[in-house]
């Protein structure tokens, strides 16, 4: 579920953060879903469990996980707010940049992108009015 | 505040007129697992060795569960089990001759992990001896330790002799063994990669003194290495705080600091009107910086 390296300069406690916080945002850890358990994780990777408890702690903290007696920590209810959709959508900046440095590269027009999304979205019927719009 | 497992105040050895070790404090808490990092010579042994009482400081003090390492009673002695460098085997008997041996000395005796761990390490038991290979000695040495469960494991250079297997073997043990604040482990190791995984503390011993003792994640956090890209010729003294080690080469340089904060690189961009990149370093890189 997780990819720990200990020998990162990144502790590891905060590789466990950073993907437990990506998989709640896309929705991949839905609510309700349960996390394994510090030692099963610790032994799965041989890391020490200290390092583990403490990103846990942390993300119980943040209100992503919730703690429940004697069973695995959960995903805890998402508020579903602005500040979540922000969020989300900065996991996606590195990948806009990209795709819009690769569209200037081959000098296409910003409609002709959009339309594009628009179709790898499922969204024909987007796309065919924006191209209306652009005809006017 | 809980109790420290071992203490050790201003701990100083001296040789022969050298110092060995430099008055060392250090404190491992209980369910702590401490690995102690140094270049050859630097004292690792002589530490271990002192905290255990074993061999008398030249000044200050050790302590392990409240009573001075060298004059441990013989319950606390029950309660620690040490694996050294030099193995201190039996040769003339089997590997089970040497582990009912040393099961006697203790009432907790866990036969169902010694089944199950020399199995999965394949330790040839009905062998002597004499007739085992470094690796399989050193792997009944770890053994004898593990059978006991003992609330502190003291370990000079557990894996050095072990293959990549079997050291991953030993550290998932380790990892596993651990159980809230019952479990305190202290090990000595050049292989900076098991240390990383298994520790949440790290000692780092240079020249007998302590170069660092603390989490391993916050010497992550703190010890970075900066790339400076200036708009001009940089300044032979770059004056970062908390340099280790520097290079300047014109208007690019790389610093490795330690306590580093990101609210440093931007007064170190501005001061020296340059672009800084900050890289975190794995633990091999930390020491080498360290030690430069």
């Amino acid at each position: 579920m997780f990819i720990l390296n200990p020998q990162s300069g990144t502790p590891i406690y905060r590789q466990l953060l950073e993907q437990v916080r990506r998989l709640v945002a896309s929705g991949r850890l839905a609510p309700g879903d349960e996390l394994p358990s510090v030692r099963e994780l610790a032994v799965e990777h041989a890391v020490n469990p200290m390092t583990i408890s403490k990103a846990y702690a942390l993300l119980e903290a943040e209100g992503l996980l919730e703690r429940n007696r004697g069973k695995p920590m959960t995903v805890a209810a998402q508020p579903r707010s602005h500040a979540a959709l922000r969020e989300r959508l900065r996991r996606l900046d590195r990948e806009a940049e990209q795709l819009v440095l690769a569209a200037k590269q081959l000098e296409l027009a910003k409609s002709d992108v959009l339309d594009l999304i628009d179709k790898k979205w499922g969204d024909e019927h987007a796309a065919s009015g924006r191209q209306r719009t652009g005809a006017q | 505040m809980p109790q420290a497992v071992v203490s050790a105040r201003a701990l100083s050895k001296r040789f022969a007129a050298k110092d060995v070790l430099h008055e060392i404090s250090v404190d491992v808490e209980a369910g702590d697992i401490v690995g102690v990092l140094g270049k050859n010579g630097a004292g690792k042994t002589t530490l271990l060795e002192l905290l255990l009482g074993f061999s008398i400081p030249t000044s200050g003090s050790a302590e392990i569960f409240g009573e001075p390492s060298a004059d441990l009673s013989a319950a606390a002695k029950k309660r620690i089990a040490f694996v050294p460098q030099q193995d201190e085997l039996i040769d003339l008997l089997t590997g089970a001759q040497q582990l009912s041996l040393t099961a006697a000395f203790y009432e907790h005796w866990d036969r169902a992990l010694i089944e199950r761990l020399s199995a999965a390490w394949e330790i040839p038991l009905g062998r002597r001896i004499q007739t085992l290979s470094v690796g399989e000695r050193q792997k009944l040495s770890l053994l004898l330790a593990l059978g006991a469960h003992p609330e502190l494991l003291v370990l000079d250079e557990p894996v050095a002799s072990l293959d990549p297997i079997a050291r991953r073997q030993f550290i998932t043990e380790i990892v596993a063994r651990a159980r809230g604040t019952q479990r305190t482990v202290l090990f000595s190791s050049h292989i900076v990669s098991d240390l990383e995984r298994a520790a949440n503390k790290v000692w780092i011993i240079k020249d007998g003194r302590l170069a660092w003792a603390g989490d391993l994640d916050a010497l992550k956090e703190s010890v970075v290495r900066l790339h400076i890209h200036g708009r001009r010729a940089l300044p032979g003294d770059l004056r970062v705080p908390d340099a280790l080690a520097s290079r300047v080469e014109g208007s690019r340089a790389t610093v490795a600091a330690a306590h580093w904060t990101s609210e440093r690189a931007a007064a170190v961009a501005a001061r020296l009107d340059a672009d800084v990149e900050v890289e975190s370093l794995a633990l091999e890189d930390i020491f080498l910086e360290l030690h430069r």
